[in-house]
C-alpha cells in the first residue's frame, strides 16, 4: 500500500519532471552548445565566442534588432486593438456569454497561423484583396505596393496573428478587476481615461504584462513571418536560428537561442518584479 | 461511559501560525459535543484533525481508543458534514446519499433500502430523484446528514452546518438535529460561532479560541458559571470589568475597577495585587437605590430590543455597564442622571487569567 | 450592466469587436473563396468547383501526411491533458507555486523556431550519449531511442500544448468546489475515486475542451514538427514546403481551407454546445447561488 501511495504521489511530479528534462534542459543547455566549435556537420566542445562575434559583428545583427522594434510597434498596436474588447467583454457582457464570446477569438487562432500568414499573400500582394477593393472603390488607381515584402507586412502579419492573444490575456488580466470598481469609478465621476490609468492598468498590468511578453517574444521568433511577409534580408531571430540549422551552424543557431532565452527570461523576471505574475492565474474574486 | 473521541497535546502549524496548540479534549461516546468559538479560533481545524483532513504536526487523535493520526479520512469512523456546496451536484439525492454504501459494494437492493429508510428518518421521503441543486438550503443539509449516517459510523462531524441558513431555519434545524442525535445515538461533534446554536444543541460545549481549549462544560455550566475570562466575554451578554486585587479574605475579593471597587466571592487562585477581572451577567444587574448600590454611574441610553430593554450606564473611568430587564419592567432614567447598580451577591464572578 | 449606460455605447463596442473578429478571419474566408474557383487565384472569372479537394484526397502523400498528423496528434493528446490535469492538481496544493507555473507555462513564451532548434541539438546529443553509454555496456537498444522521428516530434509537440491544456484545465477546476472531494472522502473513497467518481465529471468539460484544443494545436503545428519529425512529413509540412517552393497552388488553397474548415468546425460547434447546454446551466447555476430557506 505505501508502495503505491508513493508511487501516486509520484505521478503528480511526472508532468513537472518531463518539462525540466525536455524543456528546461535543453533551454539551459543552449548556453553551453553555443560556445562550441563548429564542425562540418556537427560540433564539437570546447569554448569560443566565435558564434557570437559572428552575429553581433554581421548585418544579421542591425536586422535583428530592427525587428525587435518592429515586434514592439506590434505589441503596441495590438494592446491599443485589442485590449479594449477585453475591457468590454468583462465589464459589458454578461457573464454567461463570456466565455463564449472570448471563444470567438480562438477562432483565427485555430486556424493554423501558418495558413494565417501565406493567406495574407493573396490579400495584400499588387493584385490582392486590399488594393483590387481599394481600387474598385476609386480610394486608389495605383495598386500599393508598400505593404507586402516590406516591414510593414510583417507587422501587419504580427498584429493579425497575435491579436486573439492580447484579447484572452487581457481577458485574464481583467478577471483581477471586481465589477463593482466600475460602479464606483462612474459614482464618483471619473472619467473612462482616468478608470483606465487608476484602476485596470495597475490591476491588470499582470496579465497585459505577459501578453505583451508573449507577442513580442513570438514576433522576432517565428521565421515565418519574415520569410514570406517581409522584405529582402528581412529576418528575426527565429529565421537566423533556422537558416543556421539548414547551414549546419549549429552553434550560431545555438548562440541566438541562447540571446533569446535570455531576453525572454529577463523580461519574464521584470514582469514578475513588477507586477507578480503568479496573480494572472488565481483573479482576485 | 466510554471515550468516543480523545485528542492528546494536539498541534497543528502552518508555518509561523499556530493553529492547533497543545489541545487535549476528550469526547464520550453518545453525547452532543459542540466546538464553540470565535472565527479563525481552531475549531474548525480542530474538527477537521479529527476527521482526517489536516494532519497534526504533533499530538495524538484517538477513536475509540485507536491512534488514527496517521489515517486519511476515508480510513476513519467518522463521517462529515459540511457548511454548503458538498453535495455532488451530477447525482441524485438518492444516489448522493447511497454513495458511500456504494464504495462499501452493498448489493444495489440493499442500498436502495437504506437509502430510503434514511430518507424518511430525516425527513426527505420521496425526494430521491431531485438534483441537489432543486432542493432549498435547509433540505440540501439534510441530504447531507442521510448521507453521513446510513454509513453507520459511530462519529459524526459536523462543520458549521447551519452557517448557510437564515436565522429561523436555524432555529429550527437546530432543535431538529439535537431530536437525530437523540434518535440515533451516536456522537456528534458540532462547530459553530453561534452561542444560541451552541446552548440549544449542546450536551457539552468546549470553547476553543487561538488554538487552544479555553473552557469546557455543559450550557448551564459554561452561561452561568464561565471560569476563564474569555469564556464569559464570549458566553452570554456579560459586563466584564478588569482591575486588580485590593484584599482577599474570608471567601471574599476585593477588586478596584475603574468604575469602584467591587466584593465578590474569591476564588482558589485569587492573592491580593493580582491582576483580575470580574463578569457579571447583564440580566442580572438591576438599578437600584444608593442603600443596595455595589457601583455608581451616569445613565447613558436604554435600547430597546423587543423582549429585553437594556440600560447602559457609564462608570467613572468611562467604560460601559449594561443591565437587562424584561421590557416595560421598572422606570427609565433621564440620560445624565446619576445611577445605582446592583446584583445578588453570588452573582458577580472573578476570573483571573 | 447598469440601466442608465448608454446602449449606443453598447452597441458600438459590440459592432468593433465583430469587426476584429471578421477582420482577423478575412484572410482565411479569402482562401476559401479562392479554394472554390476552377480558375485559381486571380483569374478574371469564379467557377465554383469542388475539383481542388478532389485533388487532395487522391494524393497520396497527402493523405500519408494527414495520417501522420492524425497519430501525432491523438497520442499527444493523450500524454498532454492527462499531464495538464496532474499538473493542475499539483498546483492547487504547491507551496510554491510561481516555480510550478514558471515550468508549465514558459513554453508559451518561447518561440517556435528558437525552441524546435533546441530541442533538435539536444536529442542529436542525447542520441550521441546513449549511443556511448550502450557501447559502453556493450548494448545496441538504445540507439534509436531519440533519433529524430515521431518520438522526438511527440515530444515537442507535448511541450508546445502542456501549457495551453494546464490553463484550460486550471480554470476549469478553478469552479469545482474542492468541499466535494473532502465530502466524498468522508464517505469512504480514496484519493483516485473521490476523482474519478466525483471531481472528474464535474471536470469533464474543461477535460474535453483540452482535448480537443490540444488536437486542433497539433494539427496546425509547423515548426516545431518541421523541425523535429525527421522523415516523414504531416499535413502541414508538406502544405508548407508545397507553398515555400511551388508558391500558393490551387491545391494549396484547397488544403488551407480544408483545415481551416475543420478547425472552425471543431470550435463551432462548442460554442453552440455551450449555448445550447447555457440556459440549463443558467437555471442550475441561479438556483445553487443562493441556497435559500425554505
Amino acid at each position: 500500500m505505501i508502495l503505491i501511495d508513493r508511487l501516486a504521489r509520484g505521478a503528480f511530479l511526472l508532468p513537472l519532471v518531463f518539462m525540466l528534462v525536455f524543456f528546461a534542459l535543453p533551454i539551459a543547455l543552449t548556453a553551453v552548445w553555443s560556445v562550441f566549435e563548429r564542425t562540418m556537420f556537427w560540433m564539437e566542445p570546447g569554448f569560443t565566442l566565435f558564434a557570437y562575434e559572428n552575429f553581433f559583428t554581421s548585418a544579421r545583427l542591425w536586422n535583428f534588432l530592427a525587428s525587435m522594434y518592429h515586434s514592439l510597434i506590434a505589441v503596441v498596436i495590438c494592446l491599443v486593438l485589442g485590449f479594449p474588447i477585453a475591457v468590454f467583454v468583462h465589464r459589458r457582457v454578461p457573464q454567461v456569454a463570456q466565455h463564449r464570446v472570448v471563444l470567438l477569438f480562438i477562432l483565427p487562432f485555430m486556424v493554423s497561423e501558418i495558413i494565417r500568414i501565406f493567406a495574407l499573400r493573396p490579400v495584400l500582394q499588387r493584385n490582392g484583396l486590399v488594393n483590387e477593393t481599394l481600387q474598385y472603390l476609386g480610394i486608389t488607381s495605383e495598386p500599393i505596393t508598400s505593404i507586402l515584402f516590406t516591414p510593414t507586412g510583417v507587422i501587419i502579419g504580427e498584429v493579425l496573428s497575435f491579436l486573439p492573444f492580447i484579447v484572452f490575456s487581457g481577458f485574464l488580466a481583467m478577471e483581477a478587476v471586481p465589477k463593482y470598481i466600475f460602479e464606483v469609478c462612474e459614482d464618483l465621476g471619473a472619467s473612462t481615461f482616468r478608470i483606465y490609468k487608476d484602476v485596470i492598468l495597475p490591476l491588470a498590468a499582470p496579465g497585459i504584462f505577459a501578453g505583451s511578453v508573449f507577442i513580442f517574444v513570438n514576433g522576432i521568433g517565428v521565421a515565418l513571418l519574415p520569410n514570406i511577409l517581409g522584405g529582402p534580408g528581412a529576418v528575426n531571430a527565429g529565421l537566423i536560428a533556422t537558416q543556421a540549422i539548414v547551414a549546419l551552424d549549429f552553434p550560431l543557431a545555438m548562440a541566438v537561442s541562447a540571446i533569446m532565452m535570455v531576453t525572454l527570461f529577463g523580461l519574464l523576471y521584470l514582469g514578475h518584479r513588477l507586477f507578480d505574475l503568479t496573480t494572472i492565474l488565481e483573479p482576485a474574486r | 461511559m466510554s471515550i468516543a473521541v480523545e485528542t492528546r497535546a494536539l498541534t497543528k502549524h502552518y508555518g509561523s501560525v499556530r493553529a492547533l496548540d497543545g489541545v487535549d479534549v476528550t469526547i464520550r461516546a453518545g453525547e452532543y459535543f459542540v466546538l464553540l468559538g470565535p472565527s479563525g479560533g481552531g475549531k474548525t481545524t480542530l474538527l477537521r484533525t479529527i476527521g482526517g483532513f489536516h494532519r497534526p504536526t504533533s499530538g495524538q487523535v484517538l477513536l475509540h481508543g485507536t491512534d488514527v493520526s496517521d489515517q486519511p479520512p476515508d480510513k476513519r469512523p467518522t463521517g462529515m458534514v459540511f457548511q454548503a456546496y458538498a453535495l455532488f451536484p451530477h447525482m441524485t439525492v438518492a444516489q448522493n446519499v447511497g454513495y458511500g454504501l456504494r464504495l462499501a459494494k452493498l448489493p444495489s437492493d440493499q442500498i436502495a433500502d437504506k437509502v430510503a429508510t434514511m430518507l424518511e428518518t430525516v425527513g426527505l421521503d420521496g425526494l430521491g430523484n431531485r438534483k441537489p441543486h432543486e432542493l432549498s438550503g435547509g433540505q440540501q443539509q439534510r441530504v447531507q446528514l442521510a448521507r453521513a449516517l446510513v454509513l453507520d459510523r459511530d462519529i459524526l462531524l459536523l462543520d458549521e452546518p447551519l452557517a448557510a441558513l437564515d436565522a429561523q431555519l436555524r432555529k429550527d434545524m437546530c432543535l431538529e438535529l439535537k431530536h437525530l442525535q437523540e434518535k440515533v445515538g451516536i456522537t456528534f461533534i458540532h462547530v459553530t460561532h453561534n452561542q444560541e446554536e451552541a446552548m440549544t444543541v449542546a450536551d457539552r460545549i468546549a470553547l476553543i479560541a487561538d488554538g487552544k481549549l479555553v473552557e469546557q462544560g455543559s450550557a448551564r455550566e459554561v452561561y452561568e458559571a464561565p471560569n476563564r475570562r474569555f469564556t464569559a466575554s464570549f458566553v452570554g451578554e456579560n459586563n466584564l470589568l478588569d482591575g486588580r486585587i485590593t484584599s482577599v479574605s474570608g471567601g471574599i475579593a476585593t477588586v478596584e475597577t475603574g468604575g469602584g471597587a467591587i466584593s465578590l466571592p474569591s476564588i482558589d487562585t485569587a492573592s491580593q495585587g493580582a491582576k483580575a477581572a470580574v463578569s457579571i451577567r447583564s440580566e442580572l444587574v438591576a438599578l437600584s437605590t444608593a442603600e443596595d448600590a455595589q457601583i455608581s454611574g451616569t445613565y447613558v441610553e436604554s435600547v430597546y430590543l423587543g423582549l429585553t430593554t437594556s440600560h447602559r450606564v457609564a462608570l467613572a473611568d468611562g467604560s460601559q455597564i449594561t443591565a437587562r430587564v424584561v421590557s416595560g419592567t421598572g422606570a427609565t432614567p433621564e440620560p445624565g442622571a446619576p445611577v445605582h447598580l446592583s446584583w445578588p451577591a453570588d452573582a458577580a464572578r472573578l476570573h483571573i487569567d | 450592466m447598469n440601466d442608465y449606460a448608454n446602449p449606443w455605447g453598447y452597441r458600438l463596442q459590440w459592432m468593433y469587436l465583430l469587426l476584429v473578429v471578421t477582420t482577423l478571419m478575412s484572410p482565411v474566408f479569402y482562401v476559401m473563396y479562392v479554394s472554390f474557383n476552377e480558375n485559381g487565384f486571380g483569374a478574371a472569372e469564379y467557377v465554383f468547383t469542388l475539383e481542388w479537394y478532389g485533388v487532395i484526397f487522391t494524393d497520396k502523400l497527402m493523405m500519408n501526411a494527414l495520417g501522420w498528423t492524425l497519430s501525432l496528434a491523438v497520442v499527444t493528446t493523450v500524454v498532454t491533458v492527462p499531464f495538464a490535469v496532474l499538473a493542475a492538481k499539483f498546483y492547487k496544493t504547491a507551496r510554491s507555486k510561481v516555480w510550478v507555473v514558471f515550468l508549465l507555462l514558459s513554453p508559451l513564451f518561447v518561440a517556435a523556431d528558437i525552441f524546435g532548434a533546441a530541442l533538435l541539438v539536444y536529442f542529436k546529443n542525447l542520441n550521441h550519449t546513449l549511443v556511448w553509454v550502450g557501447d559502453w555496456m556493450d548494448t545496441g537498444v538504445m540507439d534509436g531511442w531519440f533519433k529524430l522521428g515521431f518520438t522526438t516530434a511527440w515530444i515537442g509537440l507535448i511541450i508546445y500544448t502542456i501549457p495551453y491544456a494546464f490553463i484550460v484545465v486550471l480554470i476549469t477546476m478553478g469552479r469545482y468546489k474542492v468541499q466535494q472531494t473532502e465530502a466524498a472522502r468522508a464517505c469512504g473513497a480514496t484519493a483516485w475515486r473521490a476523482f474519478w467518481d466525483i471531481e472528474f465529471p464535474q471536470i469533464r468539460p474543461g477535460v474535453m475542451s483540452a482535448c480537443a484544443f490540444t488536437v486542433i494545436l497539433c494539427f496546425n503545428e509547423y515548426t516545431r514538427t518541421s523541425l523535429l519529425k525527421g522523415g516523414f512529413d504531416t499535413f502541414t509540412t508538406v502544405l508548407v514546403s508545397q507553398m515555400l517552393n511551388e508558391g500558393m497552388s490551387e491545391q494549396s488553397y484547397a488544403m488551407s481551407s480544408f483545415v481551416s474548415f475543420l478547425a472552425i468546425a471543431a470550435i463551432g460547434s462548442i460554442i453552440l454546445w455551450t449555448l445550447v447546454r447555457s440556459e440549463k446551466l443558467g437555471a442550475e447555476a441561479r438556483a445553487k447561488a443562493a441556497p435559500v430557506a425554505s
